[in-house]
């Protein structure tokens, strides 16, 4: 029977993202801050939708963070989000924020994302918590991601310390009902009087607040013990899994009648519930994604528990593989019994990025990339990219090559707009400072593309929908240092390429701005060029230049022969400029138009 | 009981869209339901899943479908339902659109795209029903309702009532592509021979 008494208006439909961003709002948070990232983007936006408070995209997550803690002492209750990575960004504000504390409360999402489905690494950011000792919860479905997100700012202001929220992909990622409440105004908190031994960490006051942290983390294991965060599901004794998270759902999937401590909350541990816990079960295991976070914790309290085959340390669990796991199988190897070609993501048909790839590719250059939709330019048939570490490690990584290889080695750095904000103004700044020569090319595609179309400072629209100044490239480049700055339309690839070739020629720093704006933010498409099979000689040229609307069709000649699917085509016209014989024509253009 | 049922295509099909439409319908019956997909990377035209799992009573654990518990497959694309036709069940009921979409690494002159995909579904033991998605939806004068065919082949499996698939049709669509999707969903029907 379907539960007909639920009020429909009151269980929504969320994601966990916009779970969070509900729990914010009904706990009055006035003040959202981040940086977009996958899984973390749609927080953000969602709470802008909610309205009453303002929301910002900041630079990087470092600025958004201690722009956050500036609207805590403000008094206000305040949200941050970021994916796992950008902690690492923010990690430089957060460890001494756990000595300051806060004064309204102060929320940080860490969106984890096991087994990389958008990202360069799958860190387990629980241990960003234990070094940093600040709690951490660890939402398990939209519900809880909407009520932990309300209880981590009562937590934050009743224990003066910010507190970590902790979804991962599969939480961020998927809906579920939520029953909502409606907003509770928080007043702000103090009047802003100077507290200069709380706010100020000079070493004699950092010292002093050291001590009020390890008060505060005493307090904060015995409310662990006590609260419903926590909570302990017993079952048959035979099973019992301590467990937290996405992994507490497998769990649950595989063994439905199992045991469970399900951790809401996973720093600090409770030592006395997990000791209880593990009394009742015959046998222990612990059911974690990623490190054995824990485990080794747990193991530490002298509580035995089952050991797993490392291999399922790796990647997101799923229920298949917590049974496998605690069965005590190992993990099986990946399939790949099928010949079935693979579909990779791929750069977009007219995606403005590919025009500077082919240039790079065709110059044989020594390519150092960053972190965005560009990174798809690492794969064939492109392959324009051989360095991807972090945000910004791009301009800085081609720095070091120069300085070590020289000027003939041809090294170009390439960044996105959003990312060079984020994070590449500090390393141009430094190949001027110390007198390098690389070329950077800032990739200016008008939005941060990979994430969804954030806005950024480039743009100057603001999330909040208040105009904001925009960064002018070209003028920060030259006031950086770089004197030699051109911009170009990377559509045209002959002048792109020309650009390219001076920039890395020159003796001095280079910067090159190809801007065209992303093709998914434009909505009327050229026609698609059609072609004259009685010109075209079948090289493939056009092929390799990756153009999903692009295929190669086997008509039963020696070669495939180009095939361009019109409903895909955006008349980006590469296809048309790399192809040696005019085979390609634009509808309605001249003989040999279209040759840049 | 719980059902589970699997999306999957190619980025940019309208899969999440259609993911969306049958999850909010469930909620508008009344039903538990859990949804879950990856956004960013894989809409870059790659390989795309959905998974949808709901129930009239009791409750939804994972937010993923157990592997090879699928119980219904909506295949956008061939090839794509045959990647996934080990997550289905050996008695799983599968809608597979008969257009295909030629991945780049065909073109680039990898793996061919293999002539005998349809085949291999019927031969995998499922109950296979090739639907004509994308050709229905363009004589409906728009491609992109061919996700909404789909949703109305689904809807004559499963005992959700009309009145929650249109709400969540018109709750989640924009409302200039509400109309000719309510006749997408019908002729969705109609070529599974329900009206």
């Amino acid at each position: 029977m379907a539960d007909t008494a639920r009020d429909l208006s009151r269980t929504l439909l969320l994601s966990g993202n916009e779970a969070i961003a509900r729990g914010a709002w009904e706990a009055g948070v006035r003040f959202g801050s981040g940086y977009p990232g996958t899984p973390s983007s749609e927080i953000l936006p969602a709470l802008k939708e909610l309205g009453d408070a303002y929301v910002e995209w900041s630079v990087n997550e470092k600025v958004a963070l201690e722009a956050a803690v500036g609207a805590s002492i403000a008094g206000a209750r305040a949200l941050v989000t970021m994916k796992h990575v950008g902690l690492n960004v923010a990690a430089d504000p957060l460890f001494t924020l756990s000595y300051t504390g806060v004064e309204g409360g102060l929320v940080i999402i860490t969106a984890d994302d096991p087994s990389m489905h958008s990202s360069q690494n799958e860190q387990d950011n629980r241990s960003y918590a234990r070094a940093a000792k600040v709690p951490m919860l660890e939402p398990s479905d939209s519900q809880e991601a909407r009520d932990m997100t309300v209880r981590a700012f009562e937590l934050s202001e009743r224990f003066d310390v910010p507190v970590l929220v902790r979804p991962v992909t599969r939480i961020c990622h998927s809906d579920g009902l939520v029953e909502v409440g409606e907003r509770r105004e928080a007043e702000l908190r103090g009047q802003l009087e100077p507290n200069v031994r709380k706010y100020v960490m000079i070493p004699a006051y950092a010292r002093q607040r050291r001590v009020a942290m390890a008060e505060r983390t005493r307090e904060v294991l015995a409310f662990a013990e006590e609260t419903d965060l926590n909570r302990e599901e017993m079952g048959h004794r035979s099973l019992g899994a301590i467990t937290s998270g996405a992994a507490y759902q497998y769990a649950r999937e595989a063994f439905p009648n199992a045991s469970f401590l399900k951790l809401g909350m996973v720093w600090p541990l409770p030592p006395e519930r997990i000791r209880r816990f593990a009394e009742h079960v015959d046998r222990l295991h612990v059911v974690e994604e990623l490190d054995p976070y824990l485990t080794e914790q747990i193991l530490a309290m002298g509580v035995e528990v089952e050991p797993i085959d490392e291999g399922f340390r790796i990647g997101e669990l799923t229920p298949a593989r917590v049974r496998q796991m605690i069965t005590g199988e190992s993990p099986p190897e990946t399939a790949s019994d099928d010949d079935l070609p693979p579909r990779p993501p791929t750069l977009c048909a007219g995606c403005p990025h590919r025009g500077v790839f082919t240039v790079l590719r065709k110059l044989k250059a020594y390519v150092t990339g960053d972190i965005g939709c560009y990174t798809l330019g690492t794969l064939p048939p492109l392959q324009a990219l051989h360095t991807c570490l972090c945000m910004g490690a791009g301009v800085s990584e081609a720095h070091g090559i120069q300085k070590i290889r020289g000027h003939e080695a041809s090294v170009v750095a390439v960044i996105g707009d959003s990312t060079f904000v984020h994070s590449g103004i500090a390393g141009l700044v430094n190949i001027a400072y110390n007198a390098g020569v690389s070329t950077v090319v800032i990739l200016d595609n008008r939005t941060t593309a990979m994430t969804g179309g954030q806005v950024h400072p480039g743009v100057g629209e603001t999330l909040s929908g208040m105009p904001g100044r925009a960064l002018d490239f070209e003028a920060l480049t030259r006031a950086i240092g770089v004197e030699d700055v051109r911009t170009v339309d990377p559509y045209d690839m002959a002048a792109t390429e020309q650009a390219l070739r001076e920039a890395m020629a020159s003796p001095e720093p280079s910067v090159v701005i190809a801007r065209r704006e992303c093709v998914l933010m434009v909505r009327e498409h050229a026609p698609a060029p059609e072609l004259d099979e009685e010109t075209c000689t079948r090289c493939g040229r056009c092929i390799r230049i990756g153009c999903p609307a692009l295929s190669a069709l086997d008509d039963g000649g020696e070669r495939p022969v180009p095939c361009i699917d019109p409903a895909l085509c955006t008349g980006c016209t590469m296809c048309v400029q790399v192809c040696p014989v005019d085979a390609l024509k634009i509808p309605g253009a001249d003989e040999g138009g279209g040759d840049a | 009981m719980v059902t589970n049922v699997l999306l999957t295509g190619v980025g940019g099909q309208g899969i999440i869209t259609a993911g969306s439409v049958l999850s909010q319908a469930c909620r508008l019956a009344g039903w538990r339901v859990k949804k879950s997909e990856v956004h960013g990377m894989s809409q870059r035209g790659g390989s795309v899943n959905s998974y949808v799992r709901f129930t009239p009573d009791g409750d939804v654990a994972s937010p993923l479908i157990p592997e090879g518990a699928a119980h219904i497959m909506l295949a956008f694309e061939p090839l794509e339902g045959l990647r996934q036709i080990r997550e289905t069940a050996p008695d799983a009921t599968v809608l597979v659109e008969e257009r295909r979409i030629v991945p780049v690494t065909v073109s680039l002159g990898g793996v061919g795209y293999p002539d005998d995909v349809l085949e291999r579904l019927q031969d995998s033991g499922r109950a296979v029903t090739v639907v004509p998605a994308t050709a229905t939806a363009l004589e409906l004068g728009e491609a992109r309702a061919a996700n909404t065919v789909l949703l109305g082949g689904l809807s004559t499996l499963l005992e959700l009532p009309w009145p929650a698939w249109e709400r969540a049709l018109r709750g989640t669509l924009k409302p200039r592509a509400v109309e000719v999707n309510l006749r997408a969903f019908e002729a969705g029907r109609e070529l599974m021979g329900a009206g």
